[in-house]
């Protein structure tokens, strides 16, 4: 094998590194769809030639380390990996054939040189509808995937630099949103060619078989990083379990259960004991609860371990078939969130024994996805829907409190301006702030949730929800207590209801207000250890009442 | 004496501070240096405006006008030196200054990041009031609170408020009466969301209004004690402030928005590049001013410096139109290290406390600084023009442990280190640049500050670019953009239109209303007719997305009149930029207007500038060379110093000497001297014709 000095190894390391990130620009910049380009719903990563994803972007934790696994099912079944020639691209967004739910489309295409695979550039997407049961592919009420829209089982889209023209148009045809799926197809397309160039450059440079040593040698760094952290935990078996509220049809317990084992520099997370699959939407994949295992893993390193295919080398993920975190073919995954972030929570919840330095209480651990749809303030007999992805409070850590109102975990997503909304949807804020006493209380407390209500301003709308932690608040640790949990709220000229967390099609009239009150963080550390000073300071500015 | 009439430009950094002086009537421009005093910096201001005045042959008096730029607001907000301040604001909205926008920065974090909070939650108050999006009131101020709260306030020790109420920018009356109920019970300095920042999307105005309220007493003070020390010394200048939009505003106008200093800093290197890209006919330039711990990189397209409206600082936003500045976390004192037999350098810098090992003031990690001397870069007996003696021997104790670790000899680690930084940093330039639809190779490239020289060409080969502009003056380089400077007001008007034939009757009143209004600000400044420019623009959309593009609308430059022709304009100058900056446009599809602005000029008039260039021919042409480790190990190289090059091009490998700094111009690049003390280095291709 050629012999690559230190020097250029870490220049090829940044020069991948800036691959990965341009083809985020290049998504960002070509793409059509809000979900796309205000959401930044997307993630892209380039592999090794064998299919390791060896760079990606600064992006999110649940796409991110979801490629490579779905590279990997492609090339185990339906597509070997020396049947990738040049000039093709290979699409999926089958969960049964290694992808995530419909609505994410994963695109790969193989690199070559001098005749030679050299490396791989990939892309997940986001796009804004695929089909199915409700307006942007989140069909609450699913209890199989073929309601769930589209499925596009792994496919050449462009095999031999020919692009399959028939297959865009079966999704343009199969979306409520035909020019927005088309576009962005494109640009993901678009986005691999611009991985290609990032790596014709490192190979003109340096030559294909430096470029090939230099990228194992990354994920080696990768895997002996991810050793050395697990190494530092005691070995043993160490067991935990969390719950989802309910599947949004029944309302039953799904617990989540890990069973963590350490040994020497390997870790195997078996997740049998979890729930059956459940007949609503919050269903994993393995490859799904893989991706969140990665997550929990890879902050444990708190960031140190440069995530891609190295680090999950000492890492085995395994689960009973048939559960809701290794779920079967039909069985729908479209709110997989609910499960995945619960995932994660349980993992870290498992090692906080391992590592009681490092692991906080349970963050707020659900994507809070509200849509309303209403009529446009703007034109006159259309309707709009508004979207907004709420975040609730960081579980307190052994080194100081959670943090208030701020992205945690398994997503990283901003909120939407107020006032511009307001501009844009009949709807006016009449709250936005942090709820006082809704972290767990502990030596270090959890961080707050947030509420955010506002009322309807038009003669009709209607407003689902998916959300978690209603009734199973973050767990605490070390003697801290749990966070509150969160609450849906819808209050009418008929008085106050409180809504299920996952709902969909509720009727608001003109004057109606509807309230989301997010989960605080769990409390670390007995409360009886709490400061005085601590307790006075947050006395004083209302954070606790 | 007094006879003169003198210009100068003045960039107060946190080591120098660095002068240009222009004698308006014979078009001279001088350079000088010295060292600046943090703890007043107008002191240090002073003692360099009179060894200036001493070195260059004229009196205090003689100079008509002072251009100052700074980063006294900057430190301020950084090191945290800042007042007691309080925020009113609209009730059951009072923590969204806290929340932002919560999106994190560390992917992988079980202990969250800090986040920058200026005013606790004790010091934020809710007020009981509600304007719409439309501009109409819903709630009416409740006054009687307003009132209790600032009584309240003088008692706590408060000295400055920030009021910042929801759609204030549409309708900036309740701001105007709290600010007046304010006034009457206190002597609270007051900023307002609607005069600070009136644009929509009230998290980034709370945020821009917070930082106003609390710089406001930093600057007057500083600008206080100036008058007072200029006026001891003699000076009668008009003073004026550089802002981070370039443009300079006058001292009163300053005090009042200090906001718009926060990130001037980078402003003058900005506007150093846009002049040497005219006075070059350079269309396409990238700036890299290299400094200890970071580098800034500025880009002119087209002619233009590259603006964006919104900068941050700590992590806090600061939404005002500014010159766009990526900063990379690679400079001189960036710190080499292993990370399981991978050579990493930076983030982590030496800054210049202790800074590089060679430096002798206890710093002990490799930086790319020890790296240079060690390669023989750097000379030690002439850094910074010989003021500080380099030691080597630090250098190579420093990067030992390194090179052992990672089984490379000290030559080519120290190789190694200055490798992984020029490619770091060429990776930073190519993706803010595609950023924008833009191929580095259409561009210059030209550095600056201390280290710059050193690297120019291996960044410029990482990014394909051909040409590299080494500019005269380069160590004082920021002061002489600000010697170009002009007045500058930005004005602005939030308000959602869909850009159709409908839209050109209220426009046509905003655009009225901007347009006197910035008449107004310009008379104040007393600026004549001839020198005015007003200039429009509007922040344009596709329905449907959520970020805007500032689109120039040149056909309200010479009438603010908009019309049927005006709108088609706008619209078709919109999607030709979405074009071009993100590869697809819509022709067929609505497009929203959500800010229009009006930028207003003030010509400080400027001089035919002749750079301090001596002849040609005023030094020997030596024949030194000294060894130095270039790609290829080892090597005797030419060393000239840079008076003596001229048209006649020189190949490389070659060490240009410099007074503050050197520059290496790499085999296969040749470089002359192309006017105004200016050398461009070409890279030769090799099967060029």
């Amino acid at each position: 094998m050629t012999k690559v000095d230190a020097v250029k190894q870490e220049v090829i390391r940044n020069a991948l590194i800036a691959g990965a990130e341009e083809m985020n620009v290049s998504i960002w910049r070509t793409a059509r769809s809000t979900v796309v380009r205000e959401t930044l719903d997307y993630s892209t990563a380039l592999f090794d030639g064998a299919g390791r994803a060896v760079a990606q972007s600064t992006r999110i934790p649940i796409h991110l380390n979801s490629m490579s696994v779905c590279l990997e099912d492609i090339i185990a079944g339906p597509i070997p990996i020396d049947q990738w020639n040049d000039g093709d691209v290979i699409l999926t967004n089958d969960p049964y054939s290694g992808g995530q739910h419909l609505p994410d489309f994963v695109a790969f295409k193989p690199i070559f040189s001098d005749g030679r695979r050299i490396a791989i550039s990939a892309a997940i997407v986001h796009h804004v509808d695929v089909g199915g049961g409700a307006p942007g592919s989140y069909y609450a009420k699913a209890t199989e995937v073929y309601q769930e829209g589209l499925r596009i089982p792994p496919l050449k889209l462009v095999d031999g630099g020919r692009t399959n023209d028939a297959v865009i148009a079966m999704i343009r045809r199969n979306s409520r949103e035909p020019d927005k799926i088309g576009g962005d197809v494109h640009a993901q397309l678009a986005c691999l060619d611009v991985g290609a160039a990032a790596i014709g450059r490192i190979s003109t440079r340096y030559g294909n078989d430096v470029l090939e040593t230099a990228m194992a040698a990354i994920l080696d760094q990768s895997e002996a990083m991810m050793r050395v952290t697990l190494s530092a935990l005691p070995d043993g078996t160490y067991n935990f379990r969390d719950f989802v509220d309910d599947d949004g049809q029944e309302a039953v317990d799904l617990q989540v259960v890990a069973s963590v084992k350490i040994a020497g520099d390997t870790c195997v997370v078996d997740l049998s004991e979890s729930a059956d699959q459940a007949p609503g939407p919050v269903n994993c994949t393995l490859n799904m609860s893989k991706s969140a295992v990665y997550c929990a893993l890879l902050s444990l390193a708190d960031g140190t371990v440069m995530a891609n295919s190295g680090a999950y080398r000492p890492i085995d993920v395994i689960c009973r078939s048939g559960s809701i975190a290794n779920c079967q073919s039909p069985a729908p995954v479209a709110n997989r969130m609910a499960t995945g972030h619960r995932i994660v929570t349980t993992v870290l919840g498992a090692l906080a024994p391992a590592a009681p330095d490092r692991v906080p209480a349970a963050y707020y651990g659900v994507s809070y996805v509200l849509a309303l749809q209403a009529p446009d303030p703007l034109v006159e007999g259309e309707a709009r829907v508004y979207f907004e992805v709420e975040v609730g409070g960081w579980g307190g850590h052994p080194e100081q409190d959670g943090a208030d109102g701020f992205s945690c975990g398994f997503h990283n997503l901003a909120n939407s301006p107020l006032e511009m909304c307001e501009v844009l949807f009949p709807i006016t804020f009449t709250e936005y702030g942090l709820i006082a006493g809704s972290g767990g209380d502990g030596e270090h407390r959890g961080g707050l949730g947030l509420a955010r209500e506002w009322r309807l301003n038009a003669d009709w709308g209607t407003v689902s929800g998916s959300f978690e932690r209603f009734r199973h608040g973050p767990y605490g640790l070390a003697g801290g207590e749990d966070g509150r949990p969160g609450r849906f709220v819808h209050v009418s000229e008929s008085g106050t209801t409180e809504l299920p967390s996952k709902i969909s099609g509720v009727r608001l009239a003109s004057g109606d207000r509807i309230r989301l009150e997010t989960s605080g963080g769990g409390g670390w550390g007995d409360p009886g250890n709490r400061p005085a000073d601590a307790r006075r300071q947050d006395e004083d500015a209302g954070y606790t009442t | 004496m007094g006879t003169k009439n003198i210009r100068v430009a003045v960039d107060i950094g946190g080591t120098f501070t660095d002068l240009q002086v222009l004698d308006l009537d014979s078009g001279t421009v001088h350079d000088f240096k010295s060292p600046s005093t943090p703890h007043d910096p107008s002191e240090g201001l002073i003692t360099a405006l009179n060894g200036a005045a001493t070195r260059f042959d004229f009196a205090l008096s003689d100079i008509t006008m002072l251009l100052h730029g700074s980063t006294i607001a900057t430190n301020a907000v950084l090191e945290r030196k800042l007042p007691e301040g309080a925020l009113l604001t609209t009730a059951g909205f009072t923590d969204v200054l806290e929340i932002g926008r919560h999106m994190r920065h560390n992917v992988y974090a079980l202990k969250a990041e800090s986040r920058s909070l200026l005013i606790p939650r004790q010091r934020r108050f809710g007020i009981t009031e509600r304007i719409r999006a439309s501009g109409e009131i819903e709630t009416p101020l409740d006054a009687g609170a307003v009132r209790t709260i600032g009584e309240r306030l003088v008692g706590e020790g408060v000295s400055t408020v920030a009021i910042a109420f929801l759609h204030a920018y549409r309708n900036p009356s309740h701001e105007q009466q709290a600010a007046d109920i304010l006034a009457q019970v206190s002597g609270l300095s007051i900023s307002t969301s609607h005069e600070v920042s009136p644009e929509i999307r009230e998290f980034e105005r709370i945020s821009t209004t917070v930082l106003n309220a609390l710089l406001k007493p930093v600057i007057s003070g500083y600008l206080e004690r100036l008058a007072q020390r200029l006026s001891d010394a003699g000076v009668s200048a008009q003073l004026y402030l550089v802002q981070s939009n370039g443009g300079v505003a006058l001292p009163d106008d300053a005090a009042r928005l200090p906001v718009k200093l926060l990130l001037s800093g980078p402003a003058g290197g900005a506007m150093a590049m846009a002049r040497l890209a005219r006075e070059h006919n350079l269309l396409n330039m990238v700036g890299i001013d290299m400094g200890g711990t970071s580098s800034d990189v500025s880009v002119v397209t087209g002619g233009q410096v590259d603006e964006t409206g919104e900068g941050t600082i700590d992590g806090l936003p600061v939404r005002l139109p500014m010159i766009e500045i990526r900063t990379i976390g690679a400079g001189g004192g960036s710190i080499a290290h292993v990370v399981t037999d991978a050579l990493r350098v930076g983030p982590k810098s030496a800054g210049s406390m202790p800074g590089p090992a060679c430096y002798g003031r206890g710093g002990s990690e490799p930086t790319v600084t020890d790296a240079n001397l060690l390669l023989g870069r750097i000379d030690a007996e002439s850094f910074l023009g010989g003021e500080m003696q380099l030691d080597k021997q630090a250098s190579g104790g420093a990067i030992k442990s390194l090179s052992e670790e990672l089984r490379l000899s000290q030559d080519d680690a120290a190789r190694g280190i200055v490798d992984v930084a020029n490619a770091s940093m060429a990776n930073a330039v190519r993706l803010s640049l595609f950023e924008k639809g833009s191929d580095p190779a259409d561009y210059v490239l030209a550095p600056f500050g201390g280290a710059g020289g050193l690297h120019a060409c291996a960044i410029a080969e990482e990014l394909d670019i051909d040409r590299v502009l080494f500019p005269a003056t380069a160590s004082t380089l920021s002061a002489g953009g600000i010697l170009t400077s002009d007045l500058r007001h930005d004005l602005s008007h939030s308000e959602l239109f869909l850009l159709d034939g409908d839209a050109a009757g209220p426009l046509n009143q905003i655009v009225r209303d901007l347009h006197a209004q910035a008449s107004k600000m310009l008379d104040v400044d007393n600026v004549t007719a001839e020198q005015r420019q007003i200039k429009f623009s509007a922040d344009c959309r596709y329905r449907g997305q959520a970020y805007e593009i500032v689109t120039s609308w040149p056909q309200l430059n010479e009438a603010p009149h908009v019309d049927a022709t005006a709108i088609d304009a706008l619209k078709e100058a919109f999607h030709r930029l979405h074009l071009t900056r993100y590869a697809h446009s819509a022709p067929d599809e609505p497009v929203e207007i959500v800010t229009i602005r009006a930028i207003a000029i003030g010509l400080l008039g400027r001089a035919e500038v002749a750079a301090d260039a001596p002849a040609t021919s005023s030094r020997e042409v030596e024949t030194r060379s000294r060894q130095i480790n270039l790609r290829d190990g080892w090597r005797d190289t030419a060393v000239r110093h840079r008076d003596t090059l001229g048209s006649e091009p020189i190949d490389g490998p070659v060490l240009i000497e410099e007074a503050y700094s050197s520059l290496l111009i790499e085999a296969g690049w040749a470089i002359r001297a192309v006017g105004d003390g200016c050398l461009m280095a070409v890279r030769q291709r090799e099967n060029a014709a």
